[in-house]
């Protein structure tokens, strides 16, 4: 195979595999950023496959579908929202618990639907004008799902959100430091439950591209530890969701290279690699602490209490 | 899913099937298979038992116990399954209930219990719980289970022991095994002829022993038809991992395959090759319905072959715990264990009767024939027992140009099982290879 023909298709399936990394690792940075970590990502993404799979076969339509997903990651992260905001329990407890749950009881509800195939899935689309460009064209936007482009605009449109509206400022605030927020008048609790619904809202539309466009199917454990990377891919992006598309970007080149180059790379290797580098990132960004640009939101993963220091 | 037959032999490590929802990163949350759920399955068949079976099985009880044997009746017989995975996984378990449900249908008032995901560390106890209830016969389906089923085994020595895929077998525990290794060379067969690129895409699991021999079988199929044609390879590492097969699949169109098989625990490959109408083979279960148009044929498993074969001669004393130490299934074709087809009854879709018929060759030793024909004699051959026909028959080399079997020679079953070489037209890498 030529390189150039290797680079695109590389860069084309590295887009496509890391589509449900990209909503769920943004849905991640999202919560992250107002200072809640949930570590029920892999739930929620199950809680939505299923729960689009099953909407989607029933109703013969995968927007309904696609909607329903978000709706039931959203309803997975209110558990945790509750539990790790409300009651201030530890969050990353209450996340692991929201994992375990989600893929048991995906598992449970999904069993009428198991090896039942979806006739109607989501079709791959080319954007018109821009899969015209050369090499870019096929690299982004030619054979992929609606919702791999869509991935790409809602990266961007957090970022734009989070980092240049007051609605940004307040939600990065309320991570860094809730009690200055709190002091200045401003929501820290409603903030941190938007943030985390918006966070399930997204893992869900991730397990829903999964059972609807991916691979158009419903299979206990179709998740398979994906919800897992888009956490690694929110710690190694240092929370900023145009990295996060990068780093999704390269953590599926790794993926989809270690198929490829099988017949010269040990492919052990290369799928290894997205871990090693997201163990480099935190590492670096340990080291960089008190520098701001790369820290994590100084209050990630603790509660707060109006008046407890 | 469950722990496919690894054989011990070759250096390759054992590749346990893990459960569908291993997730692969932190294994701190890893979910754990929903608590086993035991469940009555006979009671209803029970009372459907007609009075003629009860008659004949009483008149055959009284004949045979003339004859000295050590009889038993239906209904001293309970017997207890042990599935690693869910049966809902639509693969391994899921195809091992199918068994154990048409052995209830052939055995009306049969009594059957199962449990499903169970972890293979923790047989034990759920043996111990099931000797307790009363169960005589218990069988375990999966590679993992072997230590813990021969231990249990040591403790109840009444007790019969059955262990699918397993390899060690004791005065008390027979292994059984229903293999594919002639349904994938009939694929192979097919796949030779339809291919247009001249390459044949593999979606593999694991580089043991068992999948070697299914890709060599398939190879070797494929190049009976296709000289030509080359089987390229890639690995999962992995029974159940639908994003790597979705990926190895592109990766393998990448490479110009245009025909797709596959041994692993999704229909993924099906689907991905569908995409762009590419003919692929199901595994396992009948996966036609994920793609009715694409779907060449497949293999399909029949356990409850072996079963049946189980409980007559446990009924009529030809087992009984104490000598089963030589006792070992390794069924394929002529035992209808398994079968090939898309679904049961289909063995080529109709859709592709008419270019696999239309497709004639000049074989070097059946002259001008067609594909359709070759597959019928082949599948007529192997049908029969003894077999009349072996894949893996000599002169064969492997890939590194050594000769594996000399003109007239054949694989034994050993030979089979620990299989390590690679086909000459087997392209990609491979583990292990000699």
């Amino acid at each position: 195979m030529d390189l150039d023909v290797l680079v695109v298709a590389t860069v084309a399936r590295a887009l496509a595999f890391a589509t449900p990394l990209l909503w769920a690792a943004l849905g991640e940075v999202i919560a992250e950023r107002s200072g809640v970590v949930n570590l029920g990502v892999e739930g929620m993404m199950a809680l939505g496959a299923v729960t689009g799979f099953a909407v989607a076969f029933v109703t013969g339509d995968v927007w309904l579908g696609l909607g329903a997903a978000a709706l039931a990651g959203m309803a997975g992260s209110l558990l945790h929202a509750v539990v790790a905001i409300t009651l201030r329990a530890d969050a990353y407890v209450s996340g692991l618990s929201l994992t375990i749950l989600g893929l048991g009881l995906s598992a449970l509800v999904g069993r009428a639907w198991v090896g039942r195939p979806l006739l109607n899935p989501m079709r791959t689309v080319d954007v018109p004008v821009l899969s015209d460009l050369p090499l870019l064209g096929p690299m982004l936007f030619q054979g992929q799902h609606l919702l791999t482009y869509a991935a790409l605009v809602a990266a961007l449109v957090a970022w734009v959100l989070m980092f240049h509206t007051r609605g940004g400022l307040v939600l990065r605030s309320v991570g860094e430091n809730p009690a200055a927020v709190d002091a200045a008048g401003l929501p820290v609790r409603r903030t941190r439950y938007a943030a985390v619904l918006i966070g399930g809202l997204l893992a869900g539309v991730g397990g829903g591209y999964l059972s609807l466009a991916y691979r158009p199917s419903w299979g206990e454990g179709m998740v398979n530890g994906l919800g897992w990377i888009a956490l690694a891919l929110a710690i190694f992006s240092m929370w900023h969701p145009l990295r996060v598309v990068v780093a999704g970007l390269l953590f599926g080149a790794c993926f989809t290279l270690a198929f490829r180059l099988q017949t010269v790379f040990p492919p052990e290797l290369l799928t290894l690699l997205p871990y090693v580098f997201t163990v480099l990132a935190l590492v670096f960004t340990a080291l960089s602490r008190g520098r701001r640009a790369f820290g994590a939101p100084e209050a990630l993963g603790r509660p707060y209490l109006r008046g407890e220091r | 899913m469950s722990a496919r037959p690894t054989p011990p032999l070759g250096p390759m490590p054992i590749a346990p099937r893990d459960g569908p929802a291993t997730p692969a990163c932190p294994p701190a949350a890893g979910p754990h298979p929903t608590r086993a759920a035991v469940r009555r399955a006979a009671t209803l068949e029970e009372t459907r038992m007609p009075n003629l079976t009860r008659l004949a099985l009483a008149l055959a009880l009284v004949l045979s116990a003339g004859l000295g044997l050590a009889q038993r009746s239906l209904e001293d017989l309970k017997i207890a399954f042990l599935y690693v995975g869910p049966v809902g996984d639509y693969g391994f378990s899921y195809a091992h209930d199918l068994g154990r449900r048409a052995l209830v249908e052939h055995f009306p008032g049969l009594e059957t219990t199962f449990i499903e995901s169970v972890p293979e560390a923790e047989v034990e106890p759920f043996v111990d719980q099931l000797v307790a209830d009363g169960h005589n016969v218990i069988i375990g389906t999966s590679f993992g289970f072997g230590d813990g089923l021969l231990a249990a085994a040591e403790r109840y020595p009444d007790v019969i022991f059955g262990h699918a895929t397993g390899v060690e077998r004791s005065r008390n525990v027979f292994t059984f095994m229903a293999d594919f290794w002639q349904v994938y060379y009939l694929n192979g067969l097919m796949a030779g002829a339809l291919t247009e690129t001249g390459t044949i895409g593999y979606v593999a699991a694991f580089p043991i022993p068992e999948v070697k021999r299914h890709i060599n079988a398939f190879a070797i199929g494929a190049s009976e038809v296709n000289p030509d044609a080359v089987v390229e390879v890639r690995w999962l590492y992995a029974w159940f991992d639908p994003a790597g097969a979705q990926e190895a699949t592109q990766a393998l169109m990448g490479e110009g395959a245009d025909v797709f098989a596959f041994t692993e625990d999704t229909p993924t490959v099906i689907q991905v090759a569908a995409t762009r109408g590419f003919p692929s083979f199901s595994h396992y279960a009948s996966m036609l319905p994920f793609s009715p148009e694409t779907v060449v044929s497949g293999h399909l498993v029949n356990w409850d072959a072996i079963l049946i074969d189980v409980v007559e001669k446990i009924l009529d004393g030809t087992y009984v715990a104490g000598n089963l130490a030589d006792v070992d299934y390794f069924w394929g074709l002529g035992h209808d264990a398994v079968e090939v087809g898309a679904e049961p009854g289909m063995v080529i879709n109709p859709l592709f009767e008419e270019r696999l018929g239309g497709a004639v060759i000049d074989h070097p030793e059946l002259g001008a024939i067609s594909v359709t024909d070759l597959i019928m004699l082949r599948l007529e051959q192997m049908s029969v027992l003894p077999p009349a026909f072996e894949p893996f028959t000599g002169p064969l080399r492997d890939r590194r140009g050594n000769l594996v079997y000399a003109e007239g020679e054949s694989a034994t079953i050993d030979e089979l099982l620990g299989m390590e070489w690679a086909a000459e037209n087997v392209r990609g890498p491979w583990d292990g290879e000699p």
